[in-house]
Formats: structure tokens, sequence, C-alpha cells
């Protein structure tokens, strides 16, 4: 016992300490650990299902990009075989035009041409017919006042200059 | 200059002696639920001040725990235990680095004074109190985990059976170690930060400017590699007791 008392041990501040200790204990398990432990938790739940939502997203994102790209790329493509066929077709419709037109135009000059052949030729013959009468009437008013050649002469004149 | 192995009593209360220890403990324990209150309820998910110092504390004492129980359950059941053990003589071996450490104090006598502050590690009352509930809680854990029977198996084996007598006396050294670790679990501690203590009075008083500070420093590690001792070799023990005997 001698001993115990130069170590300083003395049953009363041994129970005290063991009191204190298990106060502590209780406090910090029930205001400490309990809570704390709950929300470390919590949030490495939280951090872990970030983290991984993070990374479906970014898969998705690549894929959706890749999506993108492929979807661009046909578009490009079929634009280019529109593209390509309009040309086609434009230069098929022009050319096709261009033919008719040829066409119509011929087709037009010969009428036209015909036409005024036409109109020549009966023209020509009125003028040949209306030149007879006119011949056959001057020969008549000739013929009929034919006394002398001075008279003769002042006919010409006078029939030439109603003609002229 | 006179230094005591005896926590010095400061008062007395009704028979009832008030150790320069006993306050710092009572101190400590103070602080420390302070700090747990007023963090309680205000956890931020985004830590910030205290909280950050209170979270790494807790998570590497949990990783500690789970890595040494390797069982939720179990580690969950000691983690209060380990903690409060490590965070209790972690502080109580540091407050008695303070300033003024077994400089300032009571008069008594003419040449020495009953210091305020002392560390609560470097009275053996709170050592062999800690020790005891150690020990206390490895047999009650052991017997919870593994039931009476195959826990009382590892201390008393039967003398009939194949290494006969050299079981059973292997045996009741195992129940005598139960016991003889309580002594080495509190000396060790109380060795420690006693001599810690005496060894900065004694430079304190030989060159009271600069010479002091690298054993400061030094003890502020011993305190710190101590408490974690403590810690750890309880949970060690208390794994050893949830283990059933080999056979």
């Amino acid at each position: 016992m001698e001993i115990l008392a130069k170590l300083g041990i003395d049953w009363k501040l041994f129970i005290a300490q063991i009191v204190n200790f298990a106060i502590l204990f209780w406090i910090l398990r029930r205001f400490a650990y309990r809570p704390m432990l709950a929300f470390l938790a919590e949030r490495t739940e939280r951090i872990d299902k970030g983290l991984s939502d993070a990374d479906a997203a970014h898969k998705k994102l690549g894929e959706m990009e890749q999506k993108e790209r492929e979807m661009l790329e046909q578009a490009k493509k079929e634009a280019q075989k529109i593209l390509e066929k309009a040309e086609r077709l434009g230069k098929q419709n022009y050319e096709k035009m261009l033919e008719q037109a040829k066409e119509d135009v011929d087709r037009l000059m010969k009428q036209s041409e015909l036409k005024m052949e036409s109109e020549k030729a009966k023209l020509l013959s009125d003028a040949k017919a209306q030149l007879a009468e006119l011949v056959v009437l001057t020969t008549e008013k000739v013929l009929q006042e034919k006394i002398d050649a001075h008279k003769d002469s002042e006919l010409i004149q006078k029939h030439l200059k109603s003609l002229g | 200059m006179e230094v005591s192995i005896a926590a010095e009593s400061l008062f007395h209360i009704g028979g009832f002696p008030v150790t320069n220890t006993l306050i710092m403990t009572l101190i400590v324990s103070v602080l420390v639920m302070m700090a747990a209150f007023a963090l309680q309820g205000r956890l931020q998910p985004v830590p910030r001040g205290l909280q950050n110092g209170a979270e790494a504390l807790i998570e590497a004492i949990w990783g500690f725990t789970l890595d040494i129980m390797q069982d939720k359950k179990l580690a969950h059941a000691v983690f209060p235990l380990i903690a409060t053990i490590f965070i209790f003589v972690l502080f109580s071996n540091w407050i008695g680095l303070l300033p003024g450490m077994g400089t300032v104090g009571l008069a008594h006598g003419e040449h020495s004074i009953i210091p305020f502050i002392r560390s609560g590690s470097a009275d053996l009352n709170t050592t062999i109190a800690l020790s005891f509930i150690v020990v206390f809680s490895v047999q009650f854990l052991g017997i919870a985990t593994i039931g009476v029977a195959k826990y009382g198996r590892k201390f008393f084996v039967s003398p009939f059976h194949k290494p006969y007598l050299v079981g059973s006396f292997v045996g009741l050294l195992e129940l005598l170690s139960e016991v003889t670790r309580m002594i080495s679990f509190s000396f060790r501690l109380f060795g420690n930060v006693f001599a810690g203590e005496v060894l900065l009075i004694v430079m304190l008083h030989l060159v009271p400017y600069a010479l002091p500070i690298p054993f400061l420093i030094i003890e502020v590690f011993v305190g710190f590699v101590q408490a974690a001792v403590f810690a750890l070799l309880s949970l060690v023990f208390i794994k050893m007791a949830t283990l059933e005997a080999e056979h």
C-alpha cells in the first residue's frame, strides 16, 4: 500500500477518472461519432453517385457526339446527292428547252417564209392584172383620140402624167 | 526544483483530493465536448474550419478501426471507445506542454511549487483507469462476440487433449497476460509523458530560452505517438479477443 501511495495511486481519483472517461465516451458517442459517421458515409455515397453520374453523362455525351457526327455526314452525303441530281436534271431540262426553242424558231421561220412567198406571188399577180387593165385602157384612149401627131404626143404626155 | 511522481493536490473537497491532473483531464473533457456540441447538427457538405480537423481525425480513426477489425458491425461497436481513447489521451498529453507547465503554481515551501498544469497522462490514476477500461472492454467484447464458452476456452485448456499440460499452462499464461497488460499499458503511457514533462522542466531550469524548443517539438510528437500506440494496442487486443482460439 505504501508503494501505491508513493506512485500517487488513490482509488478516489481512479474512480473519478473512470467516471470522467465514461461521461466523455457517452457524450462523444451520442453527439459526435454517430452523426459524424452517418454524415461522412452519406457524403461518400453522394460523391460516389455524383462521380458515377458524371461518368455516365460523359459517356452519353460522347455517344451523342458520335451520333451527331454520323448524322451530319449522312446529311452531307444526301445533300450532295440531291445537288448532283438537280444539276443533272437542270442540264437535261435546259438542253431540252434549247432544242424545243430551236425547233420552234425553225418552224416559225419556215412558216413566215412560206407566207411571204405566197404574198409576194399574190402581189405580183395583182400587179400584172392591173398593168394589163391599164395597158388596155391606155390603148383604148390612144385609139379614140388619134387625130394628129401633136395631139398624140400631148395625149401620151397627159396619160403618162396621170399614171405617174 | 522538486518533481513528484504522484500528481500534486491543489486543494481538497471534503476529503477528496483535487489534483492538478484531475483539473487538466476535466478541462480536456470539457473542451472536447464543447467541440462536439459546436459541430453537432451543423455539419456542412463542404467542410470548413473546425469541421475539417474533426472529419480528418474521425475518418483516420475509422479507417484504422475498419482495417483492423475487418468487420463493419464490430468496427461500429468498437469505434467510439478507440476514438475516445485516442482523442482523450492525445489532448491530455498535449495540454501538459502548454506554457506554465511545471513553472506556474501554488507556492509550496521555499523553492518549490505545486504546478497548475500537469498532463493527465502524467498521473497513474488516469492511465490505470484507462487501461482498466480497455481490459474490461476487451473481455466484454470478446465474450459478446464469440460467447462465454469459446472465450473461456482460450484460458482454460483441458490437460487431457493434444498439447496436454502445455496447453493448460499456456492458457493460464494468457490469463495472466490479460492482467499484466493493464500494468504495461498504464505504465507505458505514464512513463513516456511523465519523463517528457520532467525533461522539459529540467531543460527550462537549465536554459530558459531556445534550448527547450526542440524538446518541446519532440514531446508534441511523443504525445501523438503515445496516444496512437494506446489506441492501436487497444484495437488489436479487442480484435484478438474476438477471434476464436486456434486448435
